[in-house]
């Protein structure tokens, strides 16, 4: 009689002897050693496992559970010994190009994980751990290795600007499929399954030089000058920007007369939009234009988000083109936003109080707005108690 | 000392050449690799085969993608990088000269 010891292999359990345990475990910490200082010791060692993982799925059969110590030191024998650094010795510049290796090993440790080589293939997943509300935005970065609040930033600027968030957002909760399984989770954010293969090695002291990892100050060095250059490309992209617009500004400096008129132009525009928002959610018409019969609401919707975005678009553009013609950023700055903030206010709270007084809609639109949000909050709540 | 051991520093160095010259054909995965090998005077195993291989990609000579497996994990197949292939096309022209060396010195 036997002791069996189960062992996870590339994330699958195999039952082995004690004596073949002792044996591959023997194999492994040999070829670690051997392994050592090699930049791509891990994976390797990972290969090497999921290899013989194979072997061992290969012996074992329904009648067949465990895998016996003969069987191991078979494979064993059938790998052969792990082979430091073929070539190495044959290549005289074996120095030199231990060296360079050296260096750009920072960088790909760095990489790797996040460009998915290294690991199973990357899927896209909906992730219901700290979702907010169906978790794509979670899935996402995960897939993308970011911080999912820049991914729901994103969409929440998407839906307010161009409205298309929204519409993305609702199709990709009902496409994508949820992340259920270990794997797919694992899958969704590009971790190998083996992740806590990793964690049971770390722990039981097999990768003793990754604690001590000679690179850990070159690492950080690495990630310094990644910061270093993004920010430097900032800097660079702004100040395009910024020469571009003194040189093509369509309008020179008469600008202090042309930004409050453009300003009073995008003004209108958006207080138009914003009326006729509500003018549809409302009564069903867009400024007392009834809708054709056969458009719903929400399209409607829709086409006056995309509508707005078309003509405020260039306008703002222009304004912008209007601050960075009005000369190097100095005193007189401050002074032109503040004019043109006051400007813009003072247009669209003019406009909508010309419009609730001249149009009985938008007026009866407007005095409504409080009873459509009465009877939100309502729904809401009944919704509420009976899913309670 | 027998001609199979005289030899197995020069079978070591050539392996490499070998490796590119199956990943060439076609995409391949290790047990694929090996198996071509075996019926050769080149015959290995796993425990050479891995670290060469994850040397040649260090050096951008192949590359390799994960694909599913009918039984079992995924697996990596290998594929040559351009940079791979020409280096197959300069060792095989290379070899070529070694040939003609050794075929030609020593003949009258």
């Amino acid at each position: 009689m036997n002791k069996v010891i189960t062992i996870n292999l590339g994330g699958n359990a195999y039952p082995l002897e004690e004596g073949g345990y002792d044996a591959l475990r023997a194999y492994l910490e040999t070829a670690a050693a051997q392994l050592h200082g090699n930049p791509d010791r891990d994976e390797i060692l990972s290969d090497i496992e999921g290899a013989i993982g194979e072997k061992f799925r290969a012996l074992l059969a329904s009648h067949k559970t465990v895998v016996e110590t003969r069987e191991v030191n078979a494979v064993l024998a059938e790998m052969g010994p792990i082979e430091a650094d073929p070539g190495k010795t044959a290549d005289p510049a074996a120095g030199v190009a231990g060296a360079s290796g050296k260096s750009s090993r920072t960088g790909a440790a760095g990489a790797e994980p996040a460009t998915g080589h290294g690991g199973p293939p990357r899927r896209l997943y909906r992730i219901h751990e700290g979702a907010m509300i169906a978790g794509v935005c979670n899935g996402i970065a995960a897939h993308m290795n970011i911080d999912p609040t820049l991914v729901r930033l994103a969409f929440v600027l998407l839906t307010i600007f161009w409205g298309t968030g929204l519409l993305v957002y609702v199709v990709m909760a009902i496409v994508v499929p949820e992340a259920r399984s270990p794997e797919e989770k694992a899958a969704a954010s590009g971790d190998p399954s083996t992740a806590q293969e990793f964690i049971r090695r770390a722990k039981a002291g097999y990768y003793e030089a990754m604690k001590g990892f000679p690179d850990r100050k070159a690492r950080r060095e690495w990630k310094r000058r990644f910061k270093r250059e993004m920010r430097a490309n900032a800097d660079q992209w702004r100040y395009n920007w910024h020469s571009y617009w003194t040189e093509h500004a369509p309008l020179h400096p008469g600008m202090g007369f042309t930004l409050p008129v453009l300003s009073m132009l995008h003004g209108a525009a958006t207080v138009l939009w914003i009326c006729a928002l509500i003018s549809l959610l409302a009564t069903g018409t867009v400024l007392g234009l009834a809708l054709p019969a056969n458009v719903p609401t929400w399209v409607a919707a829709l086409l006056l988000f995309i509508a707005y975005g078309i003509i405020a678009g260039p306008l703002k553009v222009a304004r912008r083109a209007c601050y960075w013609g009005s000369g190097r950023p100095g005193w007189t700055w401050p002074v032109v936003f503040l004019l043109d903030a006051l400007v813009w206010l003072a247009v669209a709270a003019a406009l909508l109080w010309l419009g609730v007084h001249f149009f009985p809609e938008l007026r009866d639109a407007v005095h409504s707005i409080p009873a459509l949000v009465h009877q939100a909050a309502n729904d809401v709540q009944t919704w509420w108690n009976e899913k309670k | 000392m027998s001609v199979n051991e005289k030899f197995s520093a020069i079978r070591k160095g050539l392996l490499e050449f070998l490796v590119l010259q199956i990943i060439a054909a076609e995409k391949v995965y290790v047990a694929d690799i090996l198996k071509q090998l075996s019926a050769t005077q080149f015959a290995t195993q796993e425990g050479t085969l891995y670290p060469l291989l994850s040397k040649m990609r260090r050096e951008g000579l192949l590359d390799y993608e994960w694909k599913e497996s009918e039984a079992g994990p995924p697996r990596k197949y290998y594929e040559l990088t351009p940079k791979g292939r020409e280096q197959l096309r300069e060792t095989l022209e290379y070899w070529g000269e070694i040939n003609g060396t050794v075929k030609k010195l020593g003949q009258k």
